[in-house]
């Protein structure tokens, strides 16, 4: 059974109240929303831990809905600062883990992983998105990518740099 | 954990929470500008046209802008403490555009000087105050800021950098409004030179420290 945003906003009013049979009503209608708002955003082996994330998240903040307001533009927000969030430890963990013996679990993966990231990518300035490219998925070394595309290094890490910040404004302002 | 262990964990936890309310932010930020500029005429006094609640036109534009730009973006920055997609609060940038009428007047001010070769007035091109202004304004922007980032941190900003303009705009505001109850200057050039930069420069400190100490 699926609610409509008026009965999930009564949840969360019941669930303030300390409810807890709404809460747990509710957090199931969160989850299947959720899983729903980031399947064409990130791969699927992620989902469940995002999801999980974004539910502790809005049990950590709850008090900050307000019932008199509809609850998914709520919900929404704060799913899309989990996942600009997921990508920025994504990245920074690529520039770690990304190397030589880097292992892929399946092409799915993969391929969902680039499309999503191909949308973004598109809104980037061409220098920005192949210092990214190189750096961050392919996993080159600053001065690999500097060779290979005859930017500076100082130049590949500011593209990068303000790639990245790009990317995370054109998340927020999805 | 699988998402089911989550959420069984999750609503063993549950307990009753009060809603936040904006409201009580705007208010805590008031009460924060209200001490700020008791302390700025305690420690420095006012000026005697205000204290004789006679004062000169500019005291009162520049405050009554001030206080307005103060005003409103506390109001969008406390209200940024509950996320929401797809609403826009963009009253303080309103406030923004009227209080910018002050430099470009200034600005406007000083080419017709420069045009016509008048002489400009006593006191219209003395910036010696100018630490003062920035030293005492950004004491008392630091008091207002504290106060509204200690109300953000049990909310739940989602838009950091945003909130970081705001609350630098909202503190540089009403940091600038109490050192301007103490201020001598009554020059045109000053206001729009040095109260600009000053809010400016919160501005920017709001957008680089703010976001740092807001972050969930």
């Amino acid at each position: 059974m699926n609610f409509d945003d008026a009965a999930l906003a009564r949840l969360m009013a019941l669930a303030q109240a300390g409810d807890a049979r709404a809460y747990a009503v509710l957090l199931e209608q969160c989850r299947r929303w959720l899983a729903r708002f980031f399947r064409n955003r990130i791969p699927p082996g992620k989902i469940d831990d995002l999801v999980q994330d974004v539910l502790a998240s809005l049990h950590a903040k709850r008090a900050s809905f307000d019932p008199a307001r509809p609850f998914l533009p709520w919900l929404a927000a704060i799913a899309r600062y989990r996942w600009v969030d997921q990508l920025r430890r994504d990245y920074r963990g690529a520039e770690v883990e990304l190397g030589a013996d880097q292992a892929v679990d399946s092409d799915e993966e993969v391929i969902t992983a680039r499309l999503s990231l191909a949308t973004l990518m598109g809104q980037l300035k061409p220098a920005q998105r192949e210092a990214i490219a190189l750096v961050k998925i392919e996993g080159l070394s600053i001065a690999e990518a500097a060779a290979s595309t005859g930017q500076s290094e100082a130049l590949v890490k500011v593209n990068i740099h303000r790639g990245l910040k790009r990317l995370a404004a054109a998340v927020e302002s999805d | 954990m699988s998402v089911e262990r989550t959420i069984e964990a999750l609503v063993a936890d549950l307990a009753p929470v009060t809603p936040l309310r904006p409201r009580r932010g705007l208010a805590l930020t008031l009460a924060a500008a209200v001490l700020a500029c008791s302390a700025v005429i305690v420690v420095f006094g006012l000026r005697d046209d205000v204290r004789a609640l006679a004062p000169e036109p500019v005291v009162i534009i520049r405050c009554l802008l001030l206080a307005v730009l103060g005003c409103a973006s506390s109001h969008a920055a406390t209200q940024a403490a509950r996320p929401m997609v797809g609403r826009a609060n963009n009253g303080w940038a309103w406030a923004l555009a009227a209080a910018l009428t002050v430099p470009a007047a200034a600005l406007l001010l000083f080419m017709r000087l420069m045009w016509s070769g008048a002489a400009a007035g006593p006191g219209d091109f003395d910036f010696s105050l100018t630490p003062w202004c920035f030293g005492i304004s950004t004491s008392a922007a630091l008091l207002i800021g504290g106060a509204l980032v200690l109300w953000l941190r049990g909310g739940a900003p989602t838009n950091l950098a945003r909130a970081g303009w705001l609350v630098g705009l909202a503190s540089g505001a009403f940091g600038t409004l109490a050192y301007s109850l103490h201020c001598p200057s009554n020059s045109i050039y000053y206001v729009g030179l040095v109260y600009s930069a000053t809010v400016a420069l919160c501005a920017v400190l709001g957008r680089l420290v703010v976001p740092r100490l807001i972050r969930w």
